[in-house]
């Protein structure tokens, strides 16, 4: 039994072929169906995101390689075009299983160490049971790769610290306040960058947020959105800097949004009490020359990225730390699949005791009691499994190479008289 | 001269055995906060709990003879320091869930019993011990007193150090490690406020002990002088923000300045005046202790 994954992703293509490949979760299905129902594959599994398309494949014919997978993709979505075979990667056996671990843990992202991808695994591997296109091999990898994930989550801190600035501006306001539920903050901007902090704000349990913006229905758009209906005119926002712990903005301005002097004075009637200016517009909002106030942290997204580059920095240095657990569940996980190579010797050798014992028994049916039988029955099937539990456990028991099976199993047929396997040359 | 410490081979063993667990629980904190061993994290807690209990078996054999009264020495004072300040931050450990501010509480500690130690080996005895309830409440308030000053000295110092590296966009260890500002700043104000109680509480026993003893107070001791500059000064910085208008970072300095002052005067009085106070010790000693 093989594995075989090929695909697209971030690292192999660029974003205009990853669309041209990008499967809809209907679309997956209906591929899935095709691959099992035309014999392609045993097994089969997609994985699409916005940075991968990738099929996980158990082939069902010999000629079902990783180069006819690409083939049958590129033309599935009439890629011919736009699309080559160079433009996959094309994985087998292990380092498929390498490869869909190293995914789900999230160290094969575009952004180190983001949160999604094991949520987009599971789906994926909902969508083939759906369809049931996941056997035994798939849904083995699938719930071997959700285990790495949990214990790369839990044991390294490759998911630790912001990546994006508006997270960052958040890891920094809880950096000077402890608790963002009693601070009142001043979102100046309702754009798509003032939404996103507002909102990452609002997940750490922010709750007094004021919105200002020079279109005043979408500061109440956003304010209804986040359960706050606090909007301030944006013409008169700055009489009020003195009531907030802490300001975000990020609105499009020629001129800075916030003073120096209105900041100052702010700062007097607030008895010097710190405040955080988050200043995440582009140019910038706010006059640079109030962070010389006393108490005042001003921080722009050059700041901010400075937090950004320090957790890069320490999620890549957890990365021999997931290598590791990658590579001890890669080991479980080759172990099971030797097993699988085993199996069917297992099922010949209870088969062949269990008629032996059938046949045994019953020279004697009609010459012992019922009661007798029984006794003889129970009795036969202690003897045969303490017979068969040293041969099982032999051939259960870890190899170092796949190479070590044949002769295993071969010892066993030949000792207990086995007919001939087929599959074991598979 | 009798040595009781040294004389006795448990004493003397526990002595060693206290200070090398302080130096072992230190180092593990310290570990931890750099990012070291999974093995400091999972074994600090149980390290520090460890400390702690061979440090109380300690004290507790240092005193049995004596009725379980503390000696009026520096040394004594000076493990008792080091045993408030483990216990207190124990305490702020298991009830703010805080765990990465041990390494500098615990260096002060350790620093406390290292010289508590290196005294009892200078010392000729182990000074007398307390006895009336005035001057137990004396020497105890002084011991709390002296631990929530090093506290709020400390934590002051770690919030400057905070928000300079917040100021200057330098996100390194600390940054990652210690507490936020607002829980630092509660902290200090906590320990401030535990220390001026306490400090009131020493001056106060140490004159109800005094008057019982009929000994004369010789108000231009400079002991005294200092005592009361810097319970004035202690007293000035819990109403110097709301009076003044001072900011938090102008209170850390002044508690840091407060701290390493009392400090050098602890270490100076502890050298020059063995017993600690020069006082009579009529009334207020136990007996058989001098």
């Amino acid at each position: 039994m093989n594995i075989v994954s090929v695909g697209v992703n971030h690292k192999t293509a660029p974003i205009e072929i990853r669309e041209r490949i990008s499967l809809s979760e209907v679309q997956a299905k209906e591929f899935l169906n095709e691959l099992i129902s035309s014999g392609i594959a045993q097994e089969a599994m997609v994985l699409s995101t916005c940075n991968r398309t990738e099929l996980y494949v158990v082939p069902g014919m010999p000629e079902v390689t990783g180069h006819y997978l690409k083939e049958y993709l590129i033309a599935y979505q009439n890629a011919e075009k736009d699309v080559r075979p160079e433009h996959f990667f094309n994985r087998f056996y292990c380092n498929t299983a390498r490869h869909l671990f190293e995914v789900s843990s999230a160290i094969d992202s575009l952004v180190l160490g983001e949160g999604q991808i094991l949520g987009q695994v599971k789906n994926a591997y909902r969508i083939a049971v759906e369809v049931q296109s996941a056997g035994i091999l798939i849904t083995r990898l699938c719930h071997t790769a959700f285990s790495v994930a949990k214990k790369v989550k839990t044991n390294t801190r490759i998911m630790e610290g912001a990546v994006s600035v508006s997270y960052a501006a958040v890891e920094l306001a809880q950096k000077i306040f402890s608790n963002l539920s009693m601070k009142k903050i001043l979102l100046v901007g309702a754009g798509e960058t003032g939404e996103l902090a507002a909102k990452h704000m609002f997940q750490k349990n922010a709750r007094n947020i004021t919105i200002t913006n020079r279109t005043i229905s979408k500061a109440e758009t956003l304010a209804e959105e986040l359960g706050t209906n606090q909007v301030l005119p944006f013409e008169t926002f700055r009489e009020h800097l003195h009531d907030f712990d802490i300001i975000i903005t990020a609105v499009s301005t020629k001129d800075y949004a916030i003073k120096a002097p209105e900041m100052h004075q702010a700062m007097q009637k607030r008895r010097l009490k710190p405040v955080i200016i988050l200043d995440l517009g582009l140019p910038r909002n706010v006059d640079p020359e109030i962070s010389r106030l006393q108490n005042m942290f001003l921080k722009d997204i050059d700041d901010l990225k400075h937090i950004i580059d320090k957790n890069l920095e320490m999620r890549r240095s957890e990365l021999p730390k997931v290598n590791s657990i990658i590579d001890e569940e890669l080991v479980g996980f080759g172990q099971w699949i030797n097993t699988l190579k085993v199996r069917p010797t297992i099922v010949d050798l209870q088969s062949k005791f269990l008629e032996i014992k059938e046949k045994e028994l019953e020279r004697y049916r009609h010459k012992v009691s019922e009661e007798e039988l029984r006794r003889m029955e129970r009795l036969s099937d202690r003897i045969l499994k303490k017979i068969l539990h040293h041969p099982i456990k032999m051939l259960k028991a870890p190899v170092d190479t796949a190479d070590n099976i044949p002769s295993k199993v071969n010892l066993v047929r030949n000792i207990f008289d086995l007919e001939e396997q087929n599959q074991l040359n598979k | 001269m009798e040595n009781a410490v040294i004389n006795n081979t448990l004493l003397a063993s526990l002595t060693l055995a206290v200070s090398t667990l302080y130096v072992i629980t230190t180092g593990l904190y310290a570990a931890d906060f750099f990012k070291g061993p999974d093995l400091a994290k999972t074994w600090k807690q149980p390290a520090l709990i460890l400390t702690i209990v061979a440090h109380i078996a300690f004290i507790g054999f240092l005193t049995a003879p004596y009725g379980y009264r503390l000696g009026y020495s520096s040394y004594t004072i000076m493990s008792m320091v080091s045993l408030t300040l483990a216990v207190i931050y124990m305490f702020i450990e298991f009830t703010t869930k805080t765990d990465k501010t041990g390494f500098f509480v615990l260096s002060f500690a350790s620093g406390a019993e290292i010289l508590s130690t290196i005294f009892i080996s200078l010392a000729s005895n182990e000074g007398p011990a307390f006895n009336g309830l005035g001057i137990g409440i004396h020497l105890f308030s002084a011991i709390f007193s002296f631990s929530a000053i090093a506290i709020a000295g400390l934590y002051s110092f770690l919030y400057l150090l905070l928000f300079r590296q917040i100021k200057k966009n330098s996100y390194g260890v600390l940054f990652e490690n210690l507490p936020n500002l607002e829980v630092l700043e509660r902290l200090t104000q906590h320990a401030v406020a535990f220390g001026f109680f306490f400090l009131t509480l020493s001056i106060a026993g140490g004159a109800a002990g005094l008057l019982m003893s009929n000994e004369s107070i010789n108000i231009f001791d400079p002991k005294l002088i200092g005592l009361f500059i810097i319970w004035m000064l202690y007293g000035t910085s819990i109403f110097i923000r709301k009076f003044l208008g001072w900011d938090t970072q102008h209170q850390a300095y002044l508690l840091i300045i407060l701290f390493v002052f009392i400090t050098l005067l602890v270490m100076l009085m502890s050298i020059y005046s063995p017993t600690f106070h020069s006082v009579g010790t009529e009334g207020i000693l136990a007996p058989g202790r001098i």
